[in-house]
């Protein structure tokens, strides 16, 4: 059935070039920013400078296969797969969590596979597969979303796989229920509620601060236990808890100035920020491109959540507005989070940068992800524009 | 299929809406950073990544009044590392704390710190710097730079003092004139990587040292030597504590030779000069250092004794309250109000005039000059002959005198003060004062500081210094050394007598207190042409074992040092000055 209709309306549909046209700007801007980045460190750890750039590039090139291929099948195909995706993703995080096949780096439970080369972060593919669950849970009770027991099912489908990845990756646990929480305001007709959830959680984060400074004081809760709040206060003052990493990044950021010290020219990258092609990338750009190439990658970014919301509006029904919003929420929460971590906005935790980070598995399921919304607006056809 | 609804694309907008409020919102906060605070973190960031390495300037040398060289500067190595460059620790830690005996808890804790550079230790031995050099650890970077050095080792060692491990003056002429002597360090700075690795192609900013200045001062090595000698040998063979003697050019302050012997080794100064006989807590042995640092000549008082008779002399002579051919009556004794005060001759000097008076140092008749004076016109002499302030010599920790006050001195106060007991000046201030009172009455700056010289031999700045004109008249000053000649030739100051010089001077035997503790103080002020003075000296012996009157045990160690050291002046035997200061 889906074969025939996608031939039929061959000659009229849509595809978003625009947003095509961003990916592939974006992940190769990535695949420069990682060869400046890491090109010192690896020279001198590994004795070959372009050891990061060639493996991000076979996977990009790997990644964007995929993309394609399944930006070009409709996605309600995708959409069939969504209980052994739900199931998959509770195993794998299981399987990380409770078993040797989880491996430790850097101290983090976040790896599944057999052998540091065969591995990758589950986490990222539960992130797509929950897009996907969510929006056809929502799809179905798209009448009654407004029921409270919509809300309950909604995000208790969400829990389990989330609790699991909160267990040890704070930072995609709190993606992952933003996710949710973004496509449930979309579907949902109400503002009101939404509003004061996040007015609440706002309140209590500000809160959470100097109650715990006052729990520190009673003696329920250890000092080292607020130490990323005291870095994100006082980075300086904190320089061997946590600080030193943070600071690095400000110094990065600082020094870039409007227009930058020109690529390749960071000194900062030369072993100052710790592995600077992953989560820090964004404080080198600074630093080389100045805040003028800064600001042109965030409005870059910017564009590229714009084209969401034009494929998202004009999706032929509700389950493909929902995965389009889905990956919007995605990405901006990811953007936002990273580069606020960088600046100092918020306490530090790690979170990579979309498209640019350096990550194999953070990669593909983001071309991945991409392909389903590419496939979204491949689905559109012309009259409805 | 279900319908993607009107009211699900508002709601779309508004998630955008939000993100895209999110997103300028950082490109705010990112404009903040990287404009307003862009100076704070680059600054913050060059700072890590420039090395600084110091290039010690070189500090200025001291020489003395004929050209040599007092305090010069070696070459010595400073020890430091670079935390990211070490690679093994352990070793590292070990070998310096071996090879530069610090505590291995400081070396372990330079090690693991976090920064560029890190000194372990500064004025390393050249040979230890070698040695290290010569492990090739990773991480330890030996660098080379100057450390003080004395050539003379003890010469005038409580003078010149020494520096502290930052080349700064610690005591002595190297703090005075600190500011002059220390130079302005120079910089070598290096970018690196975060291994401390440097950057090839970065340019590299080199501020060049400025070495200190030059110091000359009065100070003559060749007298300096000789007076040690003296010192040394009668302070051997009374058995005496210390000895401490003064040279100086009573025409205008300038010092020739200040000797306190024992001295110490400059090259060694945080070594005693002495043996232990017991083992002592570290703050035990630094107060041993620091009175062994001790210049007693003026940072100690004492009671001058019968040398200051010198200054009732002239204040009785100065108030007209008293002539040379005045009569007096020595029984022994005196009788101040209900204190019997005795004569050191106990029999008694009998009848005798003023002049005989002062030629027998006879307490008696300097008691009665005091009390003709009265208290008050005494106190304004002590005041007017500048006693009362400190001399204002260029060595730290000047002590200033102990003195009564005004309102408490009574009969017996006045008596004892005119034969120089009950109250404290330094051996300098002494000296000084003396110095004034017979160069026709102009009050001199003791001082050893001449001139400060750059290093490219300019002179930068020639010391001046106050004299105060008048405290006693001309003819005060050369009745005064009138009867100071009579007393060393043919007074209690005999043994100061030198064939074919003029020598005055006054000799003295001051009782330690507390009193009848069989310790004592000789000392003999002299000068020399008695005439026109050209030069002034005065030498105290504490606790001579043995004979210890002033006139027998010090008086001939100054008559040994003038009959060197005034033809070195060239002041030549026989020559009457008498005509050149009538011309």
């Amino acid at each position: 059935m889906g074969k025939a209709k996608q031939a039929n309306k061959k000659k009229k549909s849509f595809y978003d070039y625009s947003l095509l046209f961003v990916i592939i700007f974006l992940s190769c801007f990535g695949l420069i920013m990682i060869y400046s980045t890491s090109y010192y460190t690896a020279q001198l750890k590994l004795g070959d400078g372009t050891y990061y750039l060639r493996r991000q590039a076979m996977i990009l090139l790997g990644s964007f296969a995929v993309m394609i291929f399944i930006s070009k099948i409709d996605y309600h195909f995708w959409a069939r797969f969504v209980v052994f995706a739900y199931l998959a993703s509770v195993i794998m995080m299981v399987l990380v969590n409770f078993t040797p096949l989880g491996r430790e780096v850097n101290g983090k439970k976040r790896w599944l596979g057999i052998s540091d080369s065969i591995s990758f972060q589950p986490t990222e593919f539960v992130k797509i597969a929950l897009i996907l669950v969510t929006a056809c849970v929502i799809v179905r009770l798209v009448k009654q979303i407004d029921h409270w027991k919509a809300t309950l099912i909604v995000f208790g489908l969400a829990i389990p796989p989330g609790l699991l990845v909160l267990m040890n990756n704070l930072s995609s646990g709190i993606i992952i229920f933003g996710i949710v929480f973004v496509m449930y305001f979309v579907a949902s007709k109400k503002k009101l509620r939404f509003a004061l959830f996040v007015g609440g959680f706002l309140a209590l984060a500000f809160l959470a601060i100097p109650l715990g400074e006052q729990l520190v004081k009673a003696g329920v809760l250890q000092s080292y236990q607020l130490d990323r709040i005291h870095v994100w206060q006082n980075p300086e003052a904190f320089a061997s808890e946590g600080g030193f990493q943070v600071l690095q990044g400000l110094y990065a950021i600082g020094s870039g100035g409007l227009f930058g010290k020109g690529l390749g020219n960071s000194i900062q990258k030369l072993g100052f920020v710790p592995e600077a092609q992953n989560d820090m990338i964004f404080s080198i750009i600074c630093e080389e491109l100045g805040l003028f190439g800064a600001a042109c990658l965030m409005l870059l970014f910017l564009f590229m959540l714009h084209r969401f919301l034009i494929i998202a509006s004009n999706a032929p029904d509700l389950l493909g507005a929902l995965i389009v919003t889905g990956a919007m929420g995605h990405i901006a929460i990811q953007v936002i989070l990273n580069i606020a971590v960088v600046t100092n906005s918020i306490p530090n935790t790690g979170i990579t940068l979309p498209f640019i980070s350096y990550g194999g598995t953070s990669l593909l399921f983001l071309m991945a992800e991409m392909g389903l919304v590419l496939g979204v607006s491949n689905q559109i056809t012309l009259e409805t524009l | 299929m279900i319908r993607n609804r009107v009211v699900h694309k508002r709601k779309m907008l508004w998630a955008f809406l939000i993100c895209a409020l999110g997103v300028l919102g950082l490109i705010g906060r990112l404009g903040y950073l990287m404009i307003f605070r862009s100076e704070h973190y680059g600054v913050m960031a060059e700072e890590l990544h420039q090395r600084e390495r110091n290039i010690k300037a070189a500090r200025g040398t001291i020489y003395d009044a004929k050209g040599q060289v007092l305090a010069t500067n070696r070459t010595v190595c400073t020890v430091s590392v670079i935390h990211n460059q070490i690679t093994d620790a352990d070793e590292v830690v070990r070998v310096l704390t071996e090879q530069l005996s610090v505590d291995e808890d400081k070396v372990r804790k330079a090690v693991e710190k976090y920064s560029a550079r890190e000194i372990i230790k500064t004025n390393v031995d050249k040979t230890t710097g070698d040695a290290i050099r010569a492990c090739n650890l990773n991480g330890v970077k030996v660098d080379e730079d100057y450390k003080r050095y004395y050539p003379y080792d003890t010469l005038a060692s409580k003078v010149l003092g020494f520096t502290g491990s930052d080349n700064q003056g610690i005591v002595g002429l190297e703090v005075i004139y600190e500011e002059y002597l220390k130079g302005l360090d120079g910089q070598i700075l290096t970018m690196t990587d975060a291994k401390g690795v440097e950057l090839d192609g970065m340019a590299e900013e080199r501020v060049e040292p400025i070495p200190g200045n030059d110091l000359v001062v009065s100070l003559d090595a060749n007298i300096q030597q000789y007076a040690e000698q003296a010192a040394k040998k009668v302070m051997e063979e009374k058995n005496a504590k210390q000895v401490s003697v003064i040279l100086m050019n009573p025409q205008n302050g300038e010092i020739l030779a200040m000797v306190n012997v024992p001295e110490f080794n400059l090259n060694d100064p945080f070594t005693l000069n002495y043996d232990l006989t017991e083992e002592v807590t570290q703050e035990e042995k630094q107060n041993l250092l620091n009175k062994m640092w001790r210049n007693a000549c003026i940072n100690d008082t004492y009671e001058p004794g019968s040398t200051f008779k010198i200054i009732t002399m002239a204040a009785a002579l100065e108030a007209d309250v008293v002539s040379l051919n005045d009569s007096f009556y020595c029984p022994g004794y005196r009788v101040v109000e209900d204190r019997r005060i005795r004569c050191h001759k106990v029999q008694g000097h009998g009848a005798e005039n003023f002049l005989q008076g002062a030629m027998n140092s006879c307490n008696p008749v300097f008691i009665d000059v005091g009390l003709r004076l009265g208290v008050d016109r005494y106190y304004s002499y002590f005041e007017q002959f500048g006693l009362l302030k400190k001399t204002g010599v260029d060595l730290p920790g000047e002590a200033g005198t102990i003195m009564h006050q005004k309102e408490n001195m009574g009969e017996v106060e006045l008596a004892t003060v005119s034969f120089g007991q009950s109250f404290q000046i330094t051996p300098l201030q002494l000296i000084t004062t003396a110095a004034s009172l017979v160069n026709g009455g102009h009050r001199v700056t003791p001082h050893f500081g001449v001139k400060v010289v750059g290093s490219d031999g300019e002179v930068r700045k020639t010391f001046t210094y106050d004299a105060e004109e008048s405290i006693i008249s001309e003819e005060t000053s050369e009745t005064l050394r009138y009867i100071l000649e009579k007393v060393v030739s043919e007074g209690t100051g005999k043994k100061a007598y030198l064939e074919g010089y003029t020598i005055g001077g006054k000799t003295a035997t001051s009782e330690k207190l507390p009193r009848r503790s069989g310790k004592y103080i000789s000392s003999f002020l002299g000068f020399s042409p008695a005439e026109n003075p050209q030069v002034i000296g005065l030498i105290t012996i504490d606790e001579p074992v043995g004979v210890y009157y002033g006139g027998t045990v010090a008086a001939p160690v100054m008559a040994d040092i003038f009959s060197n050291i005034l033809p070195y002046l060239g002041i030549q035997p026989n020559e009457s000055y008498d005509s050149q200061t009538e011309s």
